[in-house]
């Protein structure tokens, strides 16, 4: 048997799996019952797991596809783990090539590693790799969200509009990819840079969520929906994208930024 | 008696803390399993260069995505990870829904219940992705290029954010105007520039602008509003 898939290696994914598990849990049901003492209504709790739940869907299949892409070298349960804690595709993949061309190993992610020595090479770059968050957050977060606590209870209408701002800053800077982003040029992946289908996918989604708002607001009966919305219109986003890659002629399917 | 938010740092703190354990735990099991340890050497080779771009953006990351999740929130996001691409977003979409402010105790109920209920929804898909891989290859033709839907999955992105970005541009349609035109610009010159980057650039011009603006009273209307009850 591969010791990379060994039973060994899934009980240690197993463990990891369950810890954050458990640790969702015990905060989400502080949460759940500080709502109440605060007067929050259930339904509207309720809604903001549903349409979170929703939400997590797509992505959380982009992410097993991650580590799809990632067990070819390094076998299911470490990609797995990776991307269950603190990971994101990003990192994952450039510290694995990195800590295997630190030994030599050229081809890095893109054939197997066959030697248990590399393997737990791997294993550790990726992990002490990508602790940094984690060492900082027990010092730093009570401070900064003091400060930042104090500063925005001072004036609400100033609080708002920075807080929009900074919501706005994030959701941008991944818009602006979708509109001029390229892709990876080395893996010359077709898709992957900006062109018609991702702006097919952000208009779609754009548009579709201001109807859905619009009906709404005109239609009070189908408020309940509200948290539906914005989940509805990404798979309605992703529609469109299959919608015109497949009626649209290859030609028309451009890609301004490959 | 300790306030929620107090006792919340502690037991986020707590946490943290045994999650970092556990975590580092994990290279240590696997080396002592196969009695291979790695050299120090290729170890630290392989680590500099990840650690000089992944530590300084850890540090980045915590100052701007900690006022936005929340404090339970944070905690349990950075355990997570993935946040840019799930955790905010649905910090981002519940408290647009719910309408409370994250800096209220009510939004940091909401944000809670969002990145906790995310984590769980994630971890379980994952979780149950890799045990039908391994058993039965099904997500695999699912998400594999040769997909059907392969180029729905390549634009999740632009869907996801599209969706959450609808309300808020239409709503502070002034406020998205800088740093749109920034981030446009920045990519113009270099495409390749990840979102890793481009986040604190265009969020720094969002705050700036934003606090300009306010400063010039472009947002006497919603001031008079607040204060006419």
């Amino acid at each position: 048997m591969d010791f990379k898939s060994s039973p060994f290696m899934y009980a240690v994914g197993g463990i990891i799996v369950i810890f954050v598990l458990v640790q969702s849990i015990f905060f989400l049901v502080r949460a759940v019952r500080r709502g109440k003492e605060l007067g929050i209504s259930s339904e509207k709790m309720k809604n903001t797991a549903l349409q979170s739940a929703l939400f997590s869907i797509a992505p959380a299949l982009s992410i097993v596809a991650t580590v799809i892409v990632l067990s070819g070298a390094l076998g299911v349960v470490l990609p797995w783990i990776r991307l269950t804690v603190i990971g994101a595709i990003q990192y994952e993949t450039s510290s694995a090539q990195s800590a295997l061309n630190a030994m030599g190993n050229s081809a890095g992610i893109a054939s197997a590693v066959t030697d248990p020595e590399q393997f737990t090479t791997v294993a550790w770059v990726m992990t002490v790799g990508s602790v940094m968050p984690l060492v900082i957050l027990p010092f730093v977060l009570k401070k900064l969200q003091k400060r930042i606590g104090k500063a925005l209870g001072k004036n609400k209408v100033w609080a708002d509009v920075m807080s929009a701002a900074a919501f706005i800053g994030i959701i941008i800077a991944f818009v602006g990819r979708a509109i001029l982003g390229t892709g990876d040029n080395e893996a010359n992946i077709i898709g992957d840079g900006a062109g018609v289908l991702s702006i097919t996918g952000l208009i779609g989604s754009v548009a579709f969520m201001l109807l859905f708002s619009y009906i709404i607001k005109k239609v009070p009966k189908l408020q309940k929906l509200e948290s539906f919305a914005m989940p509805l219109s990404m798979f309605l986003g992703m529609g469109m994208v299959l919608l015109v890659n497949y009626l649209l002629p290859a030609a028309y399917i451009i890609e301004w930024r490959y | 008696m300790k306030s929620y938010f107090d006792k919340t740092h502690t037991w986020g703190r707590i946490w943290t803390v045994a999650a970092l354990i556990i975590f580092l735990m994990m290279p240590v099991a696997f080396s002592i399993h196969l009695n291979a340890w790695p050299k120090a050497e290729y170890f630290f080779k392989g680590l500099a260069s990840v650690a000089i771009i992944f530590y300084p953006t850890g540090i980045i990351e915590v100052i701007s995505y900690a006022p936005l999740l929340g404090a339970a929130g944070t905690y349990l996001s950075f355990v997570t990870g993935n946040i840019a691409n799930l955790k905010l977003p649905c910090t981002m979409s519940a408290l647009e829904t719910s309408g409370y402010s994250v800096s209220s105790e009510e939004g940091e109920v909401i944000s809670t219940i969002a990145v906790a209920v995310s984590s769980i929804v994630t971890t379980v898909i994952i979780a149950v992705g890799v045990l039908l891989m391994s058993v039965t290859g099904f997500v695999e033709r699912l998400t594999s290029p040769s997909s059907p839907i392969y180029p729905a999955f390549q634009q999740i992105l632009p869907c996801l954010f599209g969706a959450i970005g609808a309300t808020y541009f239409y709503k502070h349609w002034k406020i998205s105007i800088a740093p749109f035109v920034v981030v446009i610009i920045v990519l113009a010159f270099s495409g390749g520039t990840q979102v890793g980057v481009l986040i604190p650039v265009s969020v720094v011009v969002a705050l700036i602008a934003t606090h300009v603006m306010y400063k010039k009273g472009v947002f006497d209307k919603e001031q008079q509003r607040l204060e006419n009850g």
